[in-house]
């Protein structure tokens, strides 16, 4: 069977953000028996998208998903982002990403819950932390020339 | 318990209504907290402290059952909720028993995170 996937360029905002993760999670549920593992994709798409929202410097965002097998034969989601940002943000969600990925998934969503508490909502990256630590994703940023793209990838239950 | 003083609010698509439980204060939470229901509960959960603190409650049953989901700014509302009952004299804590849905599966997850954050005050039961 080839491998479930979706892809969608549009212009977010925010109603259409909840709109998009109702319709990601239903999809996928086609295809995955595990509710918990569409959940965790819709929570996902959820944060990845709204900061596509908050930091997007133009009008246009790339979301593409995909149920996928790896080399061990496991199933598993990549759920991607694509989109322009400013170098400031560029270089708080690298730093971000960077220090995120050198710690214990659950230890540092505390440390961010934490520092959540003293810092403007939507800059803290609790978003992307919850991301790493509630649905259990690997979390990659890749820039090209002011393009950015956040990949996630997570381990899920045999696809039907 | 004097009356509570909380009217119900509706902003988008969450609503959250408060009730008296015996001698707890129920709050419902329904429908999506989104980037649009950031701002209002931002101002709603103090003002729903302030009047729980004024009643001298010792439990609040925060009621997610019907919550469909919840994003990390929100989240962060509730973190500060929290970060608040903490700051407070232990005498004037209150408890915070969480209610939630197990087959609104984010729930579990996020809970659970909550409640590390302060297994000293938090709850929470399916």
């Amino acid at each position: 069977m080839p491998n479930p996937y979706f892809t969608l360029k549009f212009r977010p905002n925010v109603a259409l953000v909840s709109t998009v993760r109702r319709f990601v999670e239903e999809f996928f549920a086609e295809f995955l028996d595990d509710p918990d593992s569409t959940s965790r994709i819709a929570l996902a798409t959820h944060e990845l998208l709204e900061n596509a929202v908050k930091y997007a410097s133009d009008e246009e965002t790339v979301l593409a998903i995909e149920i996928f097998s790896g080399a061990d034969g496991r199933r598993s989601v990549s759920i991607q982002t694509t989109n322009r940002a400013k170098p400031e943000n560029i270089a708080r969600v690298r730093a971000l990403v960077d220090e995120m990925n050198q710690a214990d998934p659950l230890a540092f969503y505390q440390t961010v819950m934490r520092r959540s508490l003293s810092v403007p909502v939507g800059s803290s990256g609790l978003g992307i932390a919850r991301i790493r630590a509630e649905c259990e994703m690997s979390v990659e940023l890749k820039v090209d020339d002011g393009v950015v793209t956040l990949l996630v990838t997570a381990a899920t239950e045999a696809a039907r | 318990m004097q009356t509570l003083n909380f009217p119900p609010v509706h902003e988008g698509d969450l609503r959250i209504e408060a009730t008296p439980q015996g001698s707890a204060i129920a709050v419902k939470f329904a429908g999506t907290a989104d980037m649009r229901a950031q701002k209002p509960l931002d101002s709603v959960l103090p003002a729903l402290h302030a009047e729980i603190t004024r009643l001298g409650v010792g439990e609040v049953i925060v009621d997610f059952f019907s919550l469909e989901f919840m994003n990390s700014s929100c989240f962060k509302s509730f973190l500060t909720w929290v970060g608040t009952v903490q700051a407070l004299a232990p005498e004037r804590q209150y408890r915070l028993r969480f209610l939630s849905n197990a087959s609104v599966h984010w729930q579990r997850r996020s809970l659970q995170a909550l409640r590390c954050f302060a297994t000293e005050l938090i709850k929470i039961e399916s």
